[in-house]
């Protein structure tokens, strides 16, 4: 496939449906699909931004100069695709249409994928991913269970097409469903298509998108707008990055099409300060779609005039939340406002508002392109379609995942997330970031959809999964949410500014083992009240972490206050520390470690601690050279 | 009770406020910046928090007569406006080092002991989360999420992302930028001469 010349003047509609036909075969391989005629070869190179910060751009560079070199330039391009989503073994290159996927490659793997795979034609073994099944065949390419689990839908063109080049993302269908919207379907027919498909919000909330499209279409008003939140704060949560930067267009093409549908000419979309790379992907998209008369005045011909603006946020978590992150965008303090009025009718600038989250935009055009029923016939009852998940924490494969709604956790920390690494035991999985909750291994089995999250007292949240083993202690965990959300809470109101300090101060009692047993039932019935009486989601969310650990692991919290101890040996205060003599070499590290002076011995003989001068600041621990410190 | 964060942010801020005590000018420059920038891009009061990304990303930190420049132009009050500045964590009337360390505190990073990423800054050169040390060459904030969930524990040294952190890795790093400032240094004198 030839290099995509940069488009310069505007295209029309038939200029856009030759470009799909030209590129159609190349990118039907690329994404492992059948294609009519051979596709030429291609290397594409991870440039999401995990795999940048394991220098993939220099492998990218690598590649290019080692074919230069071999004499395949001309023959083999490289092409920087987004996120593949299994950052774990990044950098990754795969061979197009060979469907190889190398790992963990170098600028030496580079020069012997050219060498090896491209010169002499044959797999570089030691690179490639490699799974073994259980059944003892060595799984390779698509048919590793991380992928072949998969059902891609918003994350359709992420790690296949160079989110630089427009033509890719024309060529897969891209803004075909805008041409759809402006030129076959009426706005009722795209709103009642969202609605029959069963979409909803995949923020967090889930409320129904067809729904919210209607609000706003309904709403008076000369002047609407369109915003995308991607102010993903959730710690632990890559998912509106990873799209953002691999699939820049899928959003713009969704914001378009509504505004079309509600009558905005204005959308805005709003990055965290903490994304540069999603910011620069973006900026250049929208320069793209504009150059090619996809965004601005006119376009296509159609007479329709939308435009596109970010808005970079500022380290704020509260943000996230929709009436937050629009004062932000008006240029004030990011506090939020009683719903309702809701944004449909009164947003930014008291204007009726169409407010989405980056993955629901990506969601909107394949909706349109292949039908309201194909999608409702993916997920459970009232989930429907696909949720991308952001895989996290103690698991063999971190990365991002986009699974069928109704899916299980147990496929997907065991199969897609390759199960829990060290010998460790699977104990928990906590979703929907701070806001969210754990949900217990007990209940790895229940099908994941928005109702079966909140029986859990957790979430779906935005899709941030992280998952827990037995190292990690519940109710430091509990603390450490309840530290972010005290520190994130925007002061406004008494219920969440006040009463998370509380709670937090409680919690710190636990972890030092200085709680009395009915902290337990201040905790709860707190939590209670500031779910109830907050002012905005932040807060009404803000208890689900403790409420969730206190509910699934009881015993834990018991263990801390009733014996002084914390199962998982993880808060210092309430670890005895001794020193193993057959480990011990006496370097007295320890002794100059320790603020108390507890420690005592001769050099290059067996030291000890003594227990009642210890204060359990664990550093003899962290500087033993030998590891003969043990915490228990 | 103040989160040990929120005691080192103060103890920070108390030390370099009583060093630059702020005078009420603003460069030349600084003031062309704002304008070129609000002459780019009309609009009203919207545009404070993008003129301060662009500001802050020229001066490392906002001043706070700096902040009042630009309340002017904008036709709000400065209290407004550094309202919205100290609002945002992103922004800081506080100067920052040379090395500005994020060390990542996402929940990835949290499960895999970030803490110790932390206490080994603290260790090699005595710095908690919010200061700045003396000779201005390291500044050390927390961050949420770098979305660098694979390499956890991660850190971001400026724009580079550095992962799979262990205490001795840290300390190498810092061990090794203060060598290579030492030597820039060191080379920056016998230029002089």
């Amino acid at each position: 496939m030839s290099e995509i010349a940069p488009v310069a003047a505007p295209l029309d509609r038939r200029a856009l449906a030759e470009l799909r036909v030209r590129l159609a075969d190349g990118l039907h391989a690329r994404a492992g699909e059948a294609t009519a005629k051979a596709a030429p070869r291609e290397l594409l190179v991870c440039a999401g931004g995990a795999c940048i910060s394991c220098h993939s751009i220099a492998v990218a560079d690598e590649l290019e100069s080692a074919l230069a070199a071999g004499g395949l330039a001309g023959e083999v391009r490289v092409v920087r695709v987004g996120c593949m989503g299994l950052c774990e073994a990044g950098p990754l290159v795969v061979v197009s249409p060979d469907g190889v996927y190398y790992q963990k490659v170098d600028r030496e793997g580079a020069r012997r994928i050219v060498a090896e795979h491209l010169g002499a034609g044959r797999v570089v073994r030691d690179l490639e991913l490699a799974w073994d099944s259980p059944d003892g065949r060595r799984l390779t390419g698509r048919e590793v269970p991380f992928f072949a689990q998969q059902v891609k839908i918003a994350l359709r063109n992420c790690g296949v097409i160079d989110p630089a080049a427009i033509g890719e993302y024309v060529a897969r269908d891209g803004y075909l469903a805008l041409e759809k919207a402006l030129f076959e379907l009426s706005a009722d027919d795209v709103v009642a298509a969202l609605k029959e498909s069963g979409l909803r919000g995949r923020g967090g909330a889930g409320f129904p998108s067809g729904m919210k499209w209607q609000f706003v279409r309904e709403a008076p008003g000369d002047e609407k707008f369109a915003v995308c939140n991607g102010d993903e704060g959730d710690p632990g949560a890559f998912m509106d990055r990873s799209l953002l930067e691999g699939d820049p267009h899928s959003v713009i093409e969704g914001m378009t099409i509504a505004g079309r549908v509600t009558g905005a000419h204005r959308g805005f979309v709003y990055v965290r300060a903490e994304y540069p790379l999603a910011i620069e992907r973006l900026d250049n998209a929208l320069a793209a779609a504009r150059a090619a008369g996809l965004l601005g005045e006119d376009i296509l011909g159609s007479g329709f005039a939308f435009d596109i603006e970010i808005r970079i946020g500022a380290g704020a978590f509260v943000c996230g939340e929709e009436t937050a992150l629009l004062r932000s965008i008006e240029g004030k303090r990011g506090t939020p406002q009683p719903r309702p009025p809701f944004p449909a009718q009164h947003g930014l600038w008291g204007k009726p508002t169409l407010i989405n989250n980056v993955e629901t935009w990506a969601s909107v055009s394949p909706i349109l392109l292949r039908g309201a029923k194909w999608f409702a016939a993916i997920g459970t009852g009232r989930s429907k379609g696909t949720k991308v998940f952001a895989l996290a924490g103690a698991i063999r494969n971190t990365g991002l995942v986009e699974v069928p709604m109704g899916i299980s956790l147990r496929t997907i920390v065991e199969e897609i997330g390759g199960g829990i690494p060290n010998q460790r035991r699977f104990k928990a999985a906590q979703s929907g970031g701070p806001s969210g909750g754990c949900i217990p291994a007990a209940a790895a089995d229940v099908a994941i959809d928005y109702e079966s999250l909140q029986e859990l007292g957790s979430i779906m949240g935005s899709g941030g999964l992280i998952i827990l083993d037995d190292h990690t202690c519940m109710v430091e965990l509990a603390r450490f949410f309840l530290e972010f959300l005290v520190e994130e809470s925007c002061g406004k109101c008494p219920p969440c500014r006040i009463g998370t300090r509380v709670m937090l101060n409680l919690l710190e009692r636990i972890t030092k083992g200085e709680a009395v047993p009915e902290d337990l039932d201040t905790l709860e019935a707190l939590g209670r009240h500031i779910q109830r009486t907050s002012l905005c989601g932040l807060g009404q969310t803000a208890p689900n972490a403790v409420l969730s650990t206190l509910r699934h692991f009881r015993a834990e919290y018991d263990a801390h206050v009733l014996e002084g101890r914390c199962p998982a040996g993880q808060c210092k205060a309430l670890l005895t520390y001794t020193i193993a003599a057959e480990s011990c070499s006496g370097c007295a590290l320890c002794a100059k470690a320790c603020p108390s002076g507890a420690i005592t011995g001769e050099i290059k003989h067996v030291h000890t601690i003594a227990q009642d001068l210890c204060i359990h600041c664990g550093a003899c621990l962290s500087v033993c050279p030998t590891d003969a410190v043990e915490a228990v | 009770m103040s989160t040990g964060n929120e005691l080192a942010r103060d103890a920070a801020t108390v030390e370099t406020h009583a060093v630059d005590q702020p005078d009420d000018s603003v460069s030349p420059a600084t003031l062309a910046l704002i304008d070129a920038y609000l002459g780019d891009h009309p609009g009203g009061a919207e545009r404070l928090i993008p003129v301060l990304h662009r500001v802050q990303e020229e001066l490392g930190y906002l001043p706070h007569p700096v902040i009042k420049a630009i309340a002017e132009r904008l036709g709000i009050s400065p209290i407004q406006a550094y309202g919205v500045v100290s609002f945002y964590h992103f922004f800081t009337t506080v100067p920052r080092g040379r090395y500005q360390l994020k060390v990542c505190m996402g929940t990835a990073c949290f499960v895999r002991n970030a803490n110790s990423v932390l206490e080994s800054i603290r260790d090699t050169i005595g710095l908690e989360v919010g200061g700045v040390t003396k000779d201005r060459l390291f500044s050390l904030e927390q961050v949420r999420c770098l979305g660098a969930c694979g390499l956890a524990p991660a850190m971001m040294v400026n724009s580079e992302v550095h992962g799979h952190l262990t205490r001795t890795a840290v300390r190498k790093l810092l061990q090794g930028l203060r060598a290579k400032a030492r030597q820039k240094r060191a080379a920056g004198e016998a230029d002089g001469e």
